[in-house]
């Protein structure tokens, strides 16, 4: 089964019943029952809703910790979980965050903070 | 319905085994019957637990334990649902007894990882969490209840003592419960003092691998007639699912599988909260602790953490949870935990929890969530 990046974009579904838009792969709405999904580009845009920073790893990320993990809210609606290499520390990091998604090295979403106006 | 009975129950030390998964379940199905004061040629069906059978070469285990049980024409299944595996299977076994469809069942479920490394058997865990929307994406199941502790943190500013005194009040009831994997008290200095593992939880947030293997034989009361120990009556047997991910859920204070198993059997028992002496429910981290206390009922939303801290949960407080050690201490043999649940709530009830019996034994609750609440169940029992 494909993810849901796909050259360089956040594809996903949306209801047409209830408008859910979700990126999890289905036919028929998670929220609504409805029977009736449509592929949607999702945006890259959003919010930290929670996240976690990971110490130790599962195989796939084995050189890669520590990193976050996060759940992103989309600007244009859904979430969706990524991971975050640029950030290795909870001071690093922050629920409310601006993130954006990046075409990572490797499969999976990755994303990174956005550059905040008088970061250091 | 029948009234059905849990009238045999047991487990073996959880921890390291010696032996396979294969030879562990058919020793405790074995002591279960016995217990129950039944003969293998009595059990109708038997219903298995064996998620990660296949790091033993080993799928279709039921068979295997009926032929070692000297019982092999008997019908038997494997049920998977994660980490409430066996509990789905104890589902299963009162379904069939209730309706009618059999007499006497053997729930059992085993689990062997201690012959892999910890890299290999974190990911034959994070199979059961969704592969290409939360694995792929650098997810582990720490990793992901984590996420549910620092939403939990933010909405209600936890602090670590709080996880910590659910740790340490589960260790203090393994330390005096044979079957648990760490029999050792810890104090808050050893628990702050542990590695963060995926933040904010500590390792002495998780629950170890365990190997481990515990069954429980399920009949109908017209079956029994006059029983040998004080048999369980399930007062209710009921299973719910949620939305997998976590990117699908409207918040994550809370596992809704959990919510929707507890509203389908405090209805099938006609009980309350209010009416539960003392609950096993399942802490694969300290928060999934709390968590399942609220959302089963017991507290409101966002005060968990709290009460626990405070001692409502001790095995001598209002509410003793987890007398057993729980998942956290006793041991977390996937597919054998939700049916030692039953164990340690048939040895509570039967006078067997010699060190660490509760003050009241007449109502209790079993809780065993799969994965990261795609699928949970809620058991009651009461005494006749």
């Amino acid at each position: 089964m494909k993810g849901y990046e796909e050259g360089g974009k956040l594809r996903g579904f949306r209801c047409t019943h209830c408008g859910l838009i979700t990126a999890t792969w289905g036919l028929a709405c998670s929220r609504c029952g409805h029977p009736e999904l449509v592929e949607a580009e999702l945006t890259t845009k959003g919010k930290v809703v929670a996240f976690t920073i990971l110490t130790v790893p599962s195989e796939d990320f084995l050189n890669d910790a520590p990193y976050a993990y996060v759940v992103v809210e989309l600007d244009g609606g859904g979430r969706v979980t990524g991971w975050m290499p640029s950030v290795r520390a909870e001071n690093q990091i922050r629920i409310g965050d601006r993130v954006h998604y990046v075409a990572g090295y490797k499969p999976g979403v990755q994303f990174e903070k956005d550059a905040a106006v008088g970061s250091p | 319905m029948r009234e059905t009975w849990v009238v045999g129950a047991a487990a073996n030390r959880f921890g390291k085994m010696k032996e396979s998964s294969r030879e562990a379940a058919t020793r405790v199905s074995m002591e279960a019957i016995r217990q129950a004061g039944l003969e293998p040629k009595d059990i109708g069906y038997t219903f298995a637990a064996n998620c990660f059978g296949i790091s033993e070469h080993q799928g279709h285990i039921g068979p295997l334990i009926n032929n070692g049980l000297g019982i092999p024409h008997v019908p038997s299944v494997t049920v998977e649902s994660a980490c409430s595996s066996s509990s789905a299977a104890l589902h299963e076994a009162f379904v069939h007894v209730a309706g009618g469809f059999t007499d006497a069942a053997l729930v059992v479920g085993v689990e062997k990882l201690s012959h892999l490394d910890t890299l290999t058997a974190t990911s034959y865990f994070a199979i059961a969490a969704d592969y290409p929307f939360e694995t792929k994406n650098g997810a582990t199941f720490p990793g992901l209840y984590a996420t549910l502790a620092s939403a939990y943190r933010e909405a209600f500013s936890t602090t670590p003592e709080m996880l910590g005194s659910v740790a340490i009040k589960n260790h203090a009831n393994a330390a005096r419960n044979p079957h648990a994997h760490f029999q050792k008290e810890i104090s808050m200095e050893t628990y702050l003092a542990s590695p963060i593992i995926a933040s904010p939880l500590r390792l002495y947030d998780c629950c170890p691998f365990s190997d481990g293997a515990a069954a429980v034989v399920v009949a109908a009361k017209e079956f029994v007639k006059s029983p040998v120990t004080e048999p369980l009556v399930v007062r209710a047997s009921a299973r719910a699912g949620s939305v997998t991910d976590m990117q699908d859920r409207p918040d994550l204070l809370g596992l809704p599988a959990t919510r929707f198993a507890a509203e389908k059997a405090f209805r099938q028992a006609h009980l309350e909260p209010k009416d539960i002496d003392f609950l096993e429910v399942h802490d694969c981290f300290t928060i999934a602790e709390v968590l399942a206390l609220e959302d089963l009922g017991f507290f409101p939303k966002g005060t968990g953490a709290k009460e626990e801290s405070e001692g409502v949960t001790a095995r001598d407080g209002k509410l003793p949870v987890n007398s057993s050690g729980g998942l956290k201490a006793k041991g977390h043999p996937v597919s054998a935990t939700g049916a030692s649940q039953v164990v340690e709530i048939f040895e509570q009830m039967n006078g067997l929890a010699k060190g660490r019996e509760v003050p009241r034994a007449e109502t209790a609750l079993a809780h065993n969530v799969g994965a990261t609440g795609g699928s949970c169940s809620v058991h009651i029992f009461s005494r006749r």
